[in-house]
Formats: structure tokens, C-alpha cells, sequence
């Protein structure tokens, strides 16, 4: 390993984009969704992706997941090319994508049964990540019988339960209501707060950017690239309707590609 | 709120299925009574007294309790093999690509051959005895069962299976712990449309020269060109087939209790 | 200016059976109201709309619309929703002018009609398209257009920019305020986005949680095109908040 990638393990760049690009085979020929995006995380920042709807962003997501690969450049977590699927990295899927035959518990413990832990262990452990999202009283019910928000906070428990190093979140509060997104968000914002990970963030919405954000990285639309870099830091849980706030959302709006 | 919209709308379901069979009875009775159907066949009433007077005395050999007993026990083995032979075969057809290119093409030319058709082949392949029936119940059970479990398999959502592999299952795990109860509902579908058919091919298989069961007194009733015991056969067909639907329909709702909503 | 009211609502009230859900409602709407109707999430908005439009009975109470009962098959009432409404075998034209078909205008008036309002939505490039072919925002002007161009009495949205973009949003929104002032048409609006009740209605209406009831109706006079930074709409976003806020 050089000295340059020790350095950067040591602070914490868990994941690094190096000109990654995808491109997709269609009838009409190459269709590039991302081109020559660049990133590297920090140790426990909130990162947040933010571009147009249909910008590519869940395609970076994919990406960095591992459930698709690059076309060109190359993704590596610690130091190593994801190929794959990997428990180091959590997902929380916009569609919620939970296991509907599973009660919240099943759900939750799901990656440490897979990994062979015991059930004490493992009930232990996942009823404190339970307890954390908020849904104590609801280990033994099924997704059917839960709100939209409700799912959400399994997913979330379910994705922290596996004790990943970095999360990733593909919208997970896009198919919520006004208000209970604002909820969530404030939720997110003090799960966060008491269990520090690297997160990276993707949204279209530049409110919630703008909430839960150490770091934005805002995107072109389709091919996605890093068309500007903002720093945010405002006093945190932030004020939606501070002046600085407002002034911060009108200047990354006003970048922002139009997608009409 | 919802409970109690619920408890009504029963209601009016089993009301309106006794409506139903009351009408169809009710015009068979009068049929038979009053035109010249009654000519052709009997009517509701001493099919009624046949099929009592078959409980509690004999029908042939046996009593009719005795002949649905056989006629059930072959339906269950044929039922049961089938199944899990389909229900497996579906899900690896459903799941791996490989299993399906190579056992999809076969089962495609088997599965529209009619289980009728089977019959003078299972006669030399396993002879006058239990095991021809058993092999015509099995291939009725066992191609529903594949293409259902094969479309819950090839449906499972590819975004469930993700999250699975982000949390470390592996894919012998994915088979057993996503596919296979994603795959459930499906497989109920199939299973609820096997039981049906295998029921109804119990008179098939048992044309194979039987001494007993339902469709040995159809076709024993045919012989004799007594139509009452042909119409106490058919009778008790339609009865156990509509009992079995109603208990796959329950263990269905037991085993898919995730897949209900409401409070 | 003389006031006429649109629609009366006189203690609407709405039981599933011994669920509460609708709690004696009294409202009036002025005529050529946007009235933005805002609540807590869950707090029987569909009940709510679908009793106006007489989806369900209500149980007790009155609902007038130029001081008669409503009635959606008798009196002209628009609706859209969040999802596309559209028909996708029919095109942008055909779409548009569906509504006016089923109100059996003459030719040259439907063709007017269609023309107009496409122009105004920004669509008559589009208009030989098929809805498959349109993005989501473009699907919504669709249905803006179609509703529009019936002339209603009274125009139902619900939530139809939910899922949007927010720069999006507020174009589609800076739309609806230019087809609202240019046909005077009543408008209900009903969302969970507080910043978008209080930049588009002239006036906005705060539902309680379950059962549900009016809390209050604040006058919103900002002046327009809104600025969502200025420290009055700021004040105005925080006061409805408050009256709101359950999280």
C-alpha cells in the first residue's frame, strides 16, 4: 500500500470515485448516465448527492453498493475495487425493499442470522437498533400492517444493524408526505448524531440537502458529474427557515439543472 | 370499522351462495317434477336419499364414506408428490437460468398433454395397480404447481434480493430465505388450482379398472346404466372438491398472513 | 368588492361507523377562491375530499355549491390527484379535450378551448404526443390543462405535486396562480407542504388531527409572485406550523 493510500485510509476516505463513468446499451446506442464523477469521503460525514430526478444519482448509489458495475473509472472501498455486494456497506432502499414475511425483528436481525450469530446475540443486538429508530412495541409486526414512516426507520435499523462502516440512503424519505419527511428527517438527523457513520445521501430535495448535510455535492443532470461542491456548516438540528438557510437553498437551487 | 364492513360483506357472500345453489337446486327439483327432463335423469331429492342411504349402507363393495376415503388417499399421495416435485422444479426453473433452459423446453411439450392421455402409458408403465392412479393425480398436480412456483420465483423483487445481499446472505441463503417465502403466495395459487385438478382426475385415474373409490362408482354406475349411483358420484365430487378448496384457501391465509393488510 | 360564496359547507360530519372521522366542519368558500387546505399527516384529508365530491354519504350535515347540493354529475367539478390522470391512448389533444366531449360543446368552441389552454400550459409543441412519451411534470400540466379548459366551478387538487422537483414545483405552481387569475376559477387545494399552502392560496385552511375539524382560516394577502425567503412569508410558513406541527 503507497503512503498516499495510507493517509487517506487514516482519514477515514472509506470510499473513492476516480472518474467513474456508466454508460448503458440501448437500441439507440450508448447512453451515458454518469460521466467522470469524482468523491472521497470523510470519517463520519454526512454526504449528501444532489441533482435533478433521473440525474443517475441511484446509479452512483448502485455503484458504490456493488450491484452494478463501472464502465470506466473505478470505485474502491478501503483501498480495495468493489465487485460486489458487501455487508460493510448498508443500504436503505427508497422502496423500503423490506422482507414482508419477516416481523420488524426478523427484518432487523436478518444480517447478523446470515452471518451465523446465535438468537440471544443477535435479538440482543437488534433491539437495541430497534430501540434506537423509535419502534419499540412493534417487533412482531409485519411491513403490512406499518405507516410509510414506520418501514422506513426498519430499513434503517435493519441497514445499522449489520454495524456497517458506511451507510448508503437512495431517497429514503421520496415516497413520504411533506410532513412526515420532515419527521424523518429530524430522526435521521439524531440517529445519526448518537451513531456516527459515514454517511452518503442522495436526494432530489434540496430542504432535506440542506438539513442533513456536512458536505453537498451537487450534480449535473443526465450524465451525472460533480458540477459544484458546498460545504454546510450551520449549528446543527439547522432551522429551515434561518435566513442563512434560505439563502443557502435559493443559491444551490438556482444551480441546479432544470430537468423540464 | 373496517372489521365490521367485513363481517357483512361475508354475509352477503354466503348468502348470496345460498341463494345461488338453493335456485339451482330448486329448478332441478322442479325440472324433474314437472317436465320431461325428469325422464332423463332423477331429481334432487332421490340423489339426496342414494347418496344418505350410500353413508350408512353399501355402494358395491363399500359405503361411500369408504369410497371417498380411497379415492382420497389416492388423490393426496398424487397431490403431495406432485406438488413438491413441482414446487421445486418451479422455483430452480424460476430462480437459476441454467435450471430453466434446460428443464423448461421438455416441460413445455409435456404440460398441455391432458392427464387422460397418460392413461394407456402409466397402464404399461406401472400396471393395473395404485401406482398408475397415483401417477395420473401426480402429473395433474405437478405442472400447476411448477408454472406457478416458477412465476413467484421469477417475480421476486430484484430490490429485496439486493438488500438481502447487502446484508451478507449468501446464495444458497437468498434461495432459502427470499426466494422461497417470497415465492409463497404464487405457490398457493398453484397449489389451490393442483388440489382442484387432481380431485377432478380422480375419475380419470380411476377408470383404470378400480374396485372402488368415486370414480369407480361413475363408471360402475355407467356399466349398470344406474344413473342415481352416477349422480351420488358426481355429487360427492363436487362436495370433497369444494371442502379441500376451503381448506387450502385457510392454511393460505395462515401461511400469507404477512401478505393480508388492513388493522 | 361584493363577496359570493361558492361553496357552503354547513357541519359536515362523517362516521364509519362509530369511527369519528369528520367532526361537524363549517366552512364557506369565496368564489374565486385558491383556498389551500393543510393538516396533519392522517388527519382524514380523504375522507374529506371524497365526501365533497360525494364519493361517500356524509352523515350528517349539508354541502352546497352555488347554494345547491353538490352534485358531480349534475354540476361541472374538476378534480386531480398526484398520480397521472391521463389516458395514454389518447394524445395531448385528445386528452384535453376529452372533458369537453363528454360536456358536448360545439366543434369550433372545443377547438378554442383545447387551443387555448395548451397554449397557456406550453404544450402546443406537444400536443400530437402520447402521455408515455411526457415527463411527470408535463403529465401534470396535462391534466391542469384538461381541467382548465372545462370551465369548472370548482376545481379539487390533491397533493399534485407531491413528487415533484421542488424548482419544478414551483414553476408548475407559478402556472396554476397564472391560470387561476386569468379564469377566476374556485380552487381547493389540499397538501401536506405547508410552504407550498402558503405560496399559492389566498387564503389557507388548517385541519386538526382526527377527528377531523376546522382549526383555522388565515388570510394570506403576501403580495405575488412570493419570495419563500422574505421575512413575511417566513412568518406567515411559521404561524401555520405552529398550528399544525405534531412531530
Amino acid at each position: 500500500m503507497s503512503m498516499e493510500q495510507e493517509r487517506k485510509l487514516k482519514n477515514g476516505n472509506l470510499i473513492e470515485c476516480t472518474n467513474v463513468c456508466k454508460a448503458f446499451e440501448t437500441p439507440e446506442g450508448e447512453y451515458q448516465v454518469v460521466k467522470d464523477f469524482n468523491l472521497e469521503t470523510r470519517e463520519n460525514e454526512f454526504l449528501v448527492l444532489f441533482g435533478p430526478g433521473q440525474c443517475g444519482k441511484t446509479t452512483i448509489i448502485n455503484m458504490i453498493a456493488g450491484f452494478e458495475r463501472v464502465t470506466g473509472g473505478s470505485i474502491k472501498s478501503q483501498g480495495k475495487e468493489i465487485s460486489k455486494p458487501d455487508p460493510s456497506r448498508g443500504v436503505v432502499f427508497q422502496s423500503t425493499a423490506l422482507f414482508p414475511w419477516m416481523t420488524t425483528m426478523g427484518n432487523v436481525e436478518y444480517g447478523l442470522k446470515m452471518a451465523g450469530n446465535k438468537k440471544a446475540e443477535r435479538e440482543k443486538r437488534a433491539q437495541k437498533y430497534i430501540d434506537l429508530v423509535g419502534l419499540q412495541g412493534f417487533e412482531k409486526a409485519f411491513p403490512v400492517k406499518l405507516s410509510g414512516g414506520m418501514k422506513q426507520r426498519v430499513g434503517i435499523a435493519r441497514a445499522y444493524c449489520n454495524e456497517p462502516e458506511v451507510m448508503l440512503m437512495d431517497e429514503p424519505f421520496g415516497a413520504l408526505d411533506a410532513q412526515t419527511r420532515y419527521l424523518m428527517q429530524e430522526e435521521l438527523q439524531r440517529i445519526w448524531e448518537a451513531e456516527k457513520r459515514t454517511v452518503i445521501f442522495v436526494t432530489n430535495n434540496i430542504e432535506e440537502a440542506l438539513y442533513l448535510a456536512d458536505r453537498i455535492l451537487v450534480l449535473t443532470n443526465c450524465p451525472a458529474t460533480v458540477k459544484k461542491e458546498y460545504v454546510i456548516d450551520l449549528p446543527r438540528p439547522r432551522n429551515l427557515v434561518s435566513p442563512e438557510f434560505l439563502a443557502l437553498r435559493k443559491e444551490i437551487t438556482g444551480i441546479m439543472d432544470s430537468t423540464l | 370499522m373496517i372489521k365490521k364492513k367485513n363481517i357483512s360483506d361475508k354475509t352477503i357472500n354466503v348468502a348470496c351462495a345460498c341463494i345461488s345453489i338453493g335456485a339451482f337446486l330448486f329448478l332441478w327439483y322442479w325440472g324433474t317434477a314437472f317436465t320431461k327432463l325428469g325422464m332423463l335423469i332423477p331429481g334432487p331429492v332421490e340423489v339426496l336419499e342414494t347418496v344418505t342411504a350410500g353413508f350408512f349402507g353399501k355402494v358395491g363393495r363399500h359405503s361411500i364414506l369408504v369410497h371417498v376415503g380411497y379415492s382420497m388417499i389416492r388423490v393426496m399421495i398424487g397431490f403431495i408428490v406432485g406438488s413438491v416435485f413441482g414446487i421445486v422444479l418451479g422455483l430452480l426453473m424460476g430462480w437459476y437460468r441454467i435450471a430453466e433452459a434446460i428443464f423448461n423446453p421438455l416441460f413445455r411439450i409435456i404440460r398441455p398433454i391432458p392427464p387422460i392421455a397418460w392413461i394407456p402409458i402409466s397402464i404399461i408403465w406401472f400396471g393395473l395397480g395404485e401406482n398408475a392412479k397415483i401417477f395420473l393425480i401426480f402429473l395433474a398436480s405437478f405442472s400447476n404447481t411448477t408454472l406457478n412456483s416458477m412465476a413467484g420465483a421469477k417475480n421476486v423483487d430484484r430490490e429485496v434480493v439486493n438488500a438481502a445481499k447487502m446484508l451478507g446472505a449468501n446464495e444458497r441463503q437468498i434461495f432459502t430465505t427470499i426466494v422461497l417465502p417470497a415465492s409463497v403466495p404464487s405457490i398457493f395459487a398453484g397449489l389451490q388450482v393442483a388440489i382442484s385438478s387432481s380431485w377432478a382426475t380422480v375419475l380419470a385415474a380411476e377408470m383404470v379398472r378400480s374396485s372402488e373409490g368415486l370414480g369407480w362408482m361413475i363408471v360402475a354406475g355407467m356399466n349398470n346404466n344406474d344413473m342415481l349411483q352416477i349422480l351420488s358420484g358426481i355429487v360427492m365430487i363436487g362436495v370433497v372438491g369444494f371442502i379441500l378448496a376451503i381448506i387450502m384457501r385457510k392454511a393460505e391465509d395462515i401461511l400469507c398472513r404477512w401478505n393480508k393488510s388492513g388493522n | 368588492m361584493e363577496e359570493k360564496i361558492k361553496v357552503k359547507v354547513n357541519h359536515l360530519t362523517k362516521k364509519f361507523g362509530d369511527l369519528l372521522v369528520l367532526d361537524d366542519m363549517s366552512f364557506n368558500v369565496t368564489d374565486g377562491d385558491l383556498l389551500c387546505v393543510v393538516g396533519p399527516t392522517g388527519c382524514g384529508k380523504t375522507t374529506f375530499l371524497n365526501s365533497l365530491t360525494k364519493i361517500y354519504d356524509i352523515t350528517e350535515g349539508e354541502i352546497l355549491l352555488n347554494g345547491q347540493q353538490v352534485n358531480p354529475k349534475k354540476q361541472n367539478i374538476a378534480y386531480i390527484f398526484q398520480g397521472d390522470s391521463t389516458m395514454p391512448w389518447l394524445t395531448v389533444e385528445e386528452n384535453v379535450r376529452f372533458g369537453l366531449d363528454i360536456k358536448g360543446l360545439p366543434e369550433t368552441k372545443k377547438k378554442e378551448q383545447v387551443e387555448k389552454y395548451l397554449e397557456i400550459v406550453g404544450l402546443t409543441k406537444y400536443k400530437n404526443y402520447y402521455p408515455k412519451q411526457l415527463s411527470a411534470s408535463m403529465l401534470q400540466r396535462v391534466s391542469i390543462a384538461r381541467a382548465f379548459a372545462t370551465e369548472p366551478e370548482l376545481l379539487l387538487m390533491d397533493e399534485p405535486y407531491g413528487q415533484l422537483d421542488i424548482e419544478l414545483r414551483f414553476k408548475l405552481e407559478d402556472e396554476l396562480v397564472k391560470l387561476w387569475k386569468l379564469t377566476r376559477t374556485t380552487v381547493l387545494f389540499i397538501t401536506h407542504n405547508i410552504e407550498e399552502a402558503v405560496y399559492l392560496g389566498n387564503k389557507i385552511m388548517i385541519l386538526t388531527n382526527k377527528p377531523t375539524t376546522v382549526k383555522k382560516t388565515i388570510v394570506n394577502d403576501l403580495p405575488r409572485p412570493r419570495d419563500i425567503a422574505a421575512p413575511e412569508f417566513v412568518k406567515l410558513r411559521n404561524q401555520v406550523t405552529e398550528l399544525i406541527k405534531w412531530w
